[in-house]
């Protein structure tokens, strides 16, 4: 790969300033699992490396106040997965950031990175669209919270400003009962990238959120507030008719090597009622335990 | 050199200040320039884990770590696991038990089970082939790996 | 006595090294003065090279070299094992996407990888043929010059051979039922985890050459004859290659680091990326139209087989690969008609060279599915059809060949028990079983020798190259077991030209055979010294004293080789030494070139259940059971068919080059081509042997380590049948490929019906 400059600030403000004299000459560099494999192949060629690990405001903590869950941007897959928090709160997030890569990758990949690389197959980002969760972002501006669903444009953009940096991201702890589930679909049992990755809460007053991704240029959040797909009595046809219009905005591309697209919207399909069916289950469950 | 950062960083127990190129991949700075090649080159874009050596206790991918990211960490590769030129549990269980053929995903899969082990000592097959889901065997080790690591866990290492 | 070493299954001799991380493999080696070098290639599938500007590239700092083919010798040198039509470096056109234009040799990798990104190459993007329908249109261009071939008939076509093989009349055959299809079987590559690594060095008057090559005498020639120099002054090291399975066979870019070096006048090393090991080796991937003749008995009448194999650009030994691997494609049945017509096609692709199965598993996969098909039209159990047909030991299943050589039966029979054929099945799962076959070495050469030093320890000098099947123990094996040696007495040296004695190559699982019967033979020449010596010392006739297994027996009583050594060699010490040669000439008149030593032969069952809502596969059981003879070290035998069986599944599951219109690879590299992962395996895979002695090798050993991966598609896509009521022919059967059979299927509901 070819050279650059290499800073590794220990203030966000430091951080910022260089992002803001850089602009598009400058990368970040957090878990390097996305931008290293891009240096070396030549399609990112930044004037300048920004590692971020250092930072205070971004470092890799997980906290619980006010009913608001705060991730530190570095936070790595691992410890996402592992966290018990997070475990609690937002269980599809920890089965999405268990399924990320290999333990080698997770122990790397930071969830900032993630949404930041903005692949539309980023498995995070489904659930972090279901929980609701906000994106903070700190540039020369000062701090300002981006909800996840305005955040991503398309593959590798999103409304980031060029000197802005994701912080951290907050995820409201749900008020009442709800449950989610995440699943995927890869071309093998090993580790590997998504050709569908989709995540679906439901909640006691039968609100169902759902968020899919690879099938498109972003994730997508779409939500049935009619409680039809909540309901497990409810018939699979009344069922698959949400479902259509929950996936009339899919549009997967026709030159994936993972999946065809024919394929990935039948699998949306598949996955979706997999997944609404598992939350059903665990919210089932759920009550039953505190019963 | 030119445009090189200089870091200090603790490879199996030895303490290095070097100067590095900063485009130089940790492996790249292992295996050149410490001469320590038993960790491996092969795929470069964190799928195969033959270049898995672990940083503060976990392993990672080193193909996709710069050097520069390593500096003031403590690392451990392959060469690092004999003590006093014994070979370790585990090494010696990956010998009795079958576990190596051609031997090159070898370093990779040893250092792999080494921080499984490290984090839970009594792993089962599951927990075993998902924590080396991340190191290739094309020569297909991965029952005789298993087997070698749950060896260890049980404690049957002769 | 203590026990026997043979049949034990000790350390593996070169464990150590592996788990210490001290082995050298080519990567490993560092030498001073090394340049490191970077290929440059064109990204399109070919290319008339206009024009190559490396004046950009020289005044890289660092850079030291740039060598195109205008810095070669005129004519442009070729080479290849078959045929001679693999140029140093591409010549006037680019014949395949990753054929390198330039070399560019520097002080650092990095000065490598910048000079290379300078070359500036004017080229003309031409159309490329890379499927067998392309390649065999009459308006396709032609992959290779006529000239290159001026004996054949073909050279005006794409067609590089042609491979006919045929007993009775297939055309006057009477059956009862003709099933005929047509099956696809994918390019895929060997994904070694040590990418192909070359470096080369001016040794005096000659050369030195590291490659991970499994043939280094076969380099060796090669190299001598492209530089001009006698064998002698070509010295060819060949660390253990980090995984061969065929690919590291046959010369690739030696030559042209060996050009380099010499024009250089410093070591050049070359390591190539994983990249671009995909875009050096590959399988032949091939179509079979199979048309099987059965009679309602079950008994087949007759196969007619049509084999396509789609090989790269230069021949390498594919054509090689094409005849002998479609030569046993009828099976290891008895079958009164068979008309095999085998073609091996070039193509504006990667070369495709030797891959475990060597041209079997193509074929195996069509044939072993329509016998499938051909059984559940008959209504009969898929196992006795083939217990039914099955050739029986001494049988010339092949007409005037080698009979079939093992109790085939016995390894079917076993599968069947173990994978539970005649149980109930639970419900949404499916069974599949299959039998392969595979032809051995037709000819071979292996030579080694022995030292059997004063202390009694051993050195074992052996030319067979050990890329992780083992090689180096059974070979320590059997002279542990000969000259009475502790195994960790025993070194065994291999990969260099220089010392070790000539053997002709490292394929067709032949070692253990050939290279062991060399060793076996050395050992015994020096047990015969032994007896002479003790004759010698003991005043006792030679005729009354016998050696074997490390003991000498007189007639009144029986010592250690070393108490008989140790006298013998007397005051001043020294060794003895013996040689083996191990030798199967070829038969001129014999469509290999010779008869198989061996065969092997193995039976793989699979039970497998599918999703039907994604197309996932699971094999929830996996048996394999081959035919070894006697398995010299059991775990390294159980390690080579485990190994090859999740090989075999990764062709039959995932593996596949993705080519875009133009015939470039888009899959290049780990994250989009997919191979088996630990999360991967079957639920449950065994392995087991049948052994009978009866093999040719040392204690009636055979070869083995290719049998396994035979017939695993063809068993795994049985029970897919088995299970959904879906046949699929084409490989990989991918989710999305299963799933789509089986929306096929719920559209014409005639063929969905399952089997009860």
């Amino acid at each position: 790969m070819q050279t650059f400059v290499y800073e590794r600030p220990t203030t966000l403000a430091e951080a910022v300033a260089l992002l803001d004299t850089h602009g598009s000459d400058a990368r970040v560099l957090a878990g390097g699992t996305d931008l290293v494999i891009r240096l070396r192949d030549g399609s990112a060629r930044p004037a300048i490396v920004i590692d971020v690990k250092r930072i205070p405001e971004m470092c890799p903590t997980i906290r619980e106040r006010d009913g608001i869950v705060t991730i530190g941007a570095t936070t790595v897959m691992t410890d996402l997965a592992a966290n018990e928090t997070v475990r609690r709160h937002f269980g599809a997030l920890a089965e999405a950031a268990a399924v990320v890569g290999s333990v080698q990758i997770r122990n790397r990949a930071t969830v900032a990175g993630n949404i930041c690389n903005a692949s539309p197959a980023a498995d995070t980002a489904p659930p972090l669209l279901v929980y609701g969760a906000v994106v903070v972002a700190a540039g020369p501006g000062g701090t300002r919270r981006i909800p996840m669903d305005d955040f991503f444009v398309r593959s590798g953009v999103t409304t980031l400003a060029p000197s802005e940096l994701v912080v951290a991201i907050e995820i409201p702890v749900p008020v009442g009962r709800t449950r989610a589930a995440h699943v995927r679909r890869t071309r093998r049992r090993g580790h590997d990238l998504a050709s569908v990755t989709l995540c679906c809460s439901v909640d006691e007053k039968g609100l169902t959120r759902l968020a899919y991704g690879s099938v498109g240029p972003r994730p997508v959040l779409v939500t049935d507030e009619s409680g039809v797909l909540a309901d497990p009595a409810a018939p699979d046809e009344a069922k698959a008719a949400i479902f259509e219009r929950m996936f009339a905005g899919a549009s997967p591309s026709k030159r994936s090597m993972r999946a065809g697209p024919e394929y990935r919207l039948a699998m949306l399909r598949v996955l979706g009622s997999r997944a609404v069916r598992a939350a059903i289950e665990r919210l089932a469950e759920s009550r039953q335990v505190e019963a | 050199m030119e445009d090189g950062l200089s870091i200090q960083f603790t490879v199996n127990g030895r303490s290095h200040t070097l100067k590095v190129a900063v485009h130089h991949t940790l492996l790249d700075v292992l295996r050149d320039d410490l001469g320590l090649t038993g960790t491996k080159e092969c795929c470069l874009v964190g799928e195969c884990g033959a270049c898995t050596v672990m940083v503060n206790g976990r392993i990672v991918d080193s193909c996709l770590m710069l050097a520069v990211e390593a500096d003031g960490t403590e690392i451990r590769t392959v060469e690092g696991l004999a003590s006093d030129r014994r070979l370790s549990p585990l090494q010696q269980a990956f010998l009795d038990r079958g576990a190596v053929q051609c031997g090159f995903c070898t370093p990779g899969q040893l250092m792999a089970a080494h921080a499984l082990l490290s984090a839970n000592s009594h792993p089962n097959l599951g927990d075993v082939q998902e924590g080396l889901a991340g190191n290739l065997c094309r020569c297909g080790c991965y029952l005789q790996i298993a087997d070698a690591v749950l060896s260890v866990a049980e404690g049957e290492v002769r | 006595m203590s026990t026997s070493f043979i049949g034990a299954s000790p350390n593996r001799v070169g464990g150590i090294g592996r788990v210490s991380g001290l082995q050298q493999y080519v990567a490993d080696i560092r030498i001073p003065d090394v340049l490191e070098a970077k290929l440059v290639t064109l990204d399109c599938a070919r290319a008339r090279i206009i024009s190559i500007d490396t004046s950009a590239a020289m005044q890289v700092p660092g850079v030291r070299l740039v060598m195109t083919a205008a810095d070669l010798p005129q004519p442009m040198p070729r080479f290849g094992p078959q045929l001679e039509d693999r140029p140093v470096i591409a010549v006037g056109e680019t014949k395949f996407h990753g054929d390198p234009v330039a070399i560019v040799a520097a002080e650092t990798k990095d000065a490598a990888a910048e000079g290379a990104r300078r070359v500036r190459v004017e080229y003309e993007e031409l159309p490329a043929v890379f499927t067998v329908a392309a390649a065999l249109d009459p308006a396709a261009p032609l992959v290779q010059d006529p000239s290159l071939r001026p004996k054949s008939p073909l050279a005006t076509t794409n067609v590089l051979g042609e491979h006919r093989v045929g007993w009775g009349d297939v055309d006057a055959a009477r059956a009862d039922l003709v099933v005929e299809n047509s099956y696809s079987f994918p390019m895929v590559t060997h994904f070694a985890i040590e990418p192909h690594a070359f470096m080369a060095a001016p040794d005096g008057d000659g050369i030195a050459v590291w490659s991970s090559i499994q043939h280094p005498n076969w380099l060796q020639r090669i190299m001598a004859k492209l530089l001009g120099l006698p064998l002698s002054k070509v010295r060819v090291y060949a660390p253990d290659p980090g995984g061969g399975f065929g690919g590291k066979q046959h010369t690739k870019y030696e030559p042209l680091v060996a050009f380099a070096a010499l024009k250089a006048g410093r070591p050049v090393r070359l390591i190539l990326t994983l990249e671009e090991t995909f875009q050096a080796v590959r399988r032949a991937a091939c179509e079979v139209r199979v048309r099987t003749g059965l009679n309602s008995d079950g008994k087949l009448v007759f196969q007619d087989i049509k084999a396509d194999y789609l090989i790269g650009a230069y021949t390498d030994i594919a054509d090689r690969v094409v005849g002998k691997g479609s030569y046993p494609a009828a099976g290891p049945y008895n079958v009164p008609a068979v008309r095999i017509f085998a073609r091996s096609i070039l193509s504006h692709t990667v070369p495709s060279t030797a891959f475990r199965g060597f041209g079997n598993p193509q074929v195996n996969w069509a044939v072993e599915s329509n016998l499938d098909e051909g059984a559940r039209a008959l209504g009969m159990d898929r196992l006795e059809i083939r217990l039914r047909n099955l050739a029986r030991k001494g049988d010339a299943f092949i007409p005037f060949d080698t009979p079939a050589d093992g109790e085939w039966d016995q390894a079917v029979r076993r599968a069947a028990e173990l994978i539970g054929w005649e149980k109930p099945l639970p419900p949404g799962r499916g069974r599949g079983i299959a039998v392969g076959i595979k032809s051995g070495p037709t000819t071979g050469l292996s030579y080694s020798t022995v030292r059997l030093l004063s202390d009694g320890s051993v050195v074992v000098f052996a030319g067979t190259s050990d890329m992780g099947q083992g090689a180096r123990t059974v070979l320590a094996q059997i002279a542990a077991e000969e000259l009475g040696a502790p195994l960790d007495a025993i070194a065994v040296v291999m990969g260099d030209t220089a010392i070790v004695p000539y053997d002709q190559q490292t394929s067709a699982s032949r070692s253990t055979v050939l290279m062991g019967n060399s060793v076996l033979m050395a050992c015994r020449s020096i047990q015969s010294q032994i007896r002479a010596m003790a004759a010698r010392l003991h005043g006792v006739d030679e005729a009354d004293i016998t050696v074997e297994r490390g003991v000498v027996k007189l007639p009144d009583r029986e010592l250690a080789i070393i108490d008989v050594l140790k006298p013998g060699l007397g005051r001043l010490g020294g060794e003895l030494t013996g040689n083996g040669e191990s030798r199967k000439e070829a038969e001129p008149d014999h469509p290999l070139s010779g008869a198989p030593a061996f065969f092997e032969f193995n039976c793989t069952a699979v039970e497998a259940e599918v999703d039907e809502g994604t197309g996932d596969i699971t094999v929830v059981r996996h048996v394999t059971v081959s035919d070894v003879g006697k398995a010299l070290n059991p775990l390294q035998v159980r390690m080579q068919d485990e190994g090859a069986a999740i090989q075999g599944l990764g062709h039959t599951l995932m593996e596949h080059y993705i080519f875009d219109e133009s015939g470039r690879i888009r899959n290049l590299g780990a994250i989009d081509y997919r191979i088996p992962t630990s999360m991967d395996l079957p639920l449950e895979l065994h392995s087991d042997t049948i052994e009978n002695g009866d093999g040719p090798g040392p204690y009636g050993s055979k070869g083995m380590s290719e049998g396994a991966l035979l017939c695993v598609a063809a068993a795994v896509g049985a029970a897919v049948r088995d299970a959904t009521g879906v046949a699929i022919r084409d490989l990989p059967l991918t989710p999305e490929r299963v799933w789509r059979a089986l929306q096929e299927r719920a559209v014409s509901a005639a063929d969905g019906r399952r089997q009860p």
